[in-house]
């Protein structure tokens, strides 16, 4: 209940990067000049280091293809690995393409998951891909992406 | 920050891989949301670092970012080695930390 009742208080007017990028003039140029504000590019880049992203179905992602809610998306990444001392999934990145900040979660992993696998629930601003990014063990980086048509951007 | 931890399923045995579902009541601000009283920005406020280690070893760190929902869910698999403790830490850009606990108790 608490959160249904903050959503209906603030959702409808809340201000989004994304949605109205005149709002928060002051508060974007605060942004754009730390290390937070990112484009997809520079965002990505900065977790490959400069190396070839390979889409893969080893990577599963789990997400509506319409979100009536951008408030509350949900995302399941599963990549298929072992799990092993050798061979592993390093981390899981999830961003996504068209939000103010596009990075949502960096989760460093171990081989004591067991499983790589990551969910979690995220806001979109609007309709946009929702990429993860698989860091193996090897130093190779796995991507699969998703595109979400959002009913009511969810920044807020 | 109300915290909560849950293990899916409820039984299982040394070896297993389960769920863990980490939860915490936590706003979440962006830092881009307006008052809609004061027309003034409501301050960013979001969980940036969460920890799950079991018996003081690390087994997953999240850095995460202000996209996460309101009251964020955060879930991971864990091959069970055996009896212990799960512990959560998360912190908030504020400096807000808060350490959750809950034993690894496996059946059979």
């Amino acid at each position: 209940m608490e959160r249904r009742s903050f959503l209906k208080g603030f959702g409808a007017v809340a201000a989004c990067a994304v949605a109205l990028p005149h709002v928060a003039s002051a508060a974007e140029e605060k942004k754009s000049a730390s290390p937070m504000a990112m484009n997809f590019e520079t965002a990505v880049a900065a977790i490959t280091g400069g190396k070839a992203l390979v889409a893969s179905a080893k990577v599963k992602m789990e997400a509506p293809e319409i979100a009536e809610n951008g408030a509350v998306v949900p995302v399941k990444v599963t990549v298929e690995s072992p799990m092993s001392a050798n061979d592993y999934v390093k981390a899981i990145h999830i961003l996504a393409s068209k939000n103010g900040n596009v990075r949502c979660a960096n989760i460093y992993l171990t081989p004591a998951n067991g499983e790589a696998f990551f969910g979690t629930r995220i806001k979109l601003g609007g309709t946009q891909d929702v990429v993860a990014i698989a860091e193996m063990s090897d130093g190779s980086f796995l991507t699969a992406k998703q595109n979400v048509k959002v009913t009511i951007g969810g920044c807020g | 920050m109300k915290t909560l931890i849950k293990i899916k399923p409820k039984n299982y045995k040394a070896g297993d891989i389960v769920k863990i579902d980490f939860m915490a009541m936590h706003p979440m601000e962006t830092g881009m949301r307006k008052d809609k009283d004061t027309g003034n920005l409501i301050p960013a406020n979001y969980i940036d670092e969460v920890k799950f280690m079991f018996n003081d070893t690390l087994i997953t760190k999240m850095v995460i970012w202000e996209s996460l929902s309101v009251n964020p869910l955060m879930s991971i698999s864990f091959k069970v080695p055996g009896e212990g403790t799960l512990k959560v830490i998360a912190k908030d850009n504020k400096g807000q930390s808060v350490e959750t606990t809950s034993a690894i108790n496996p059946k059979g």
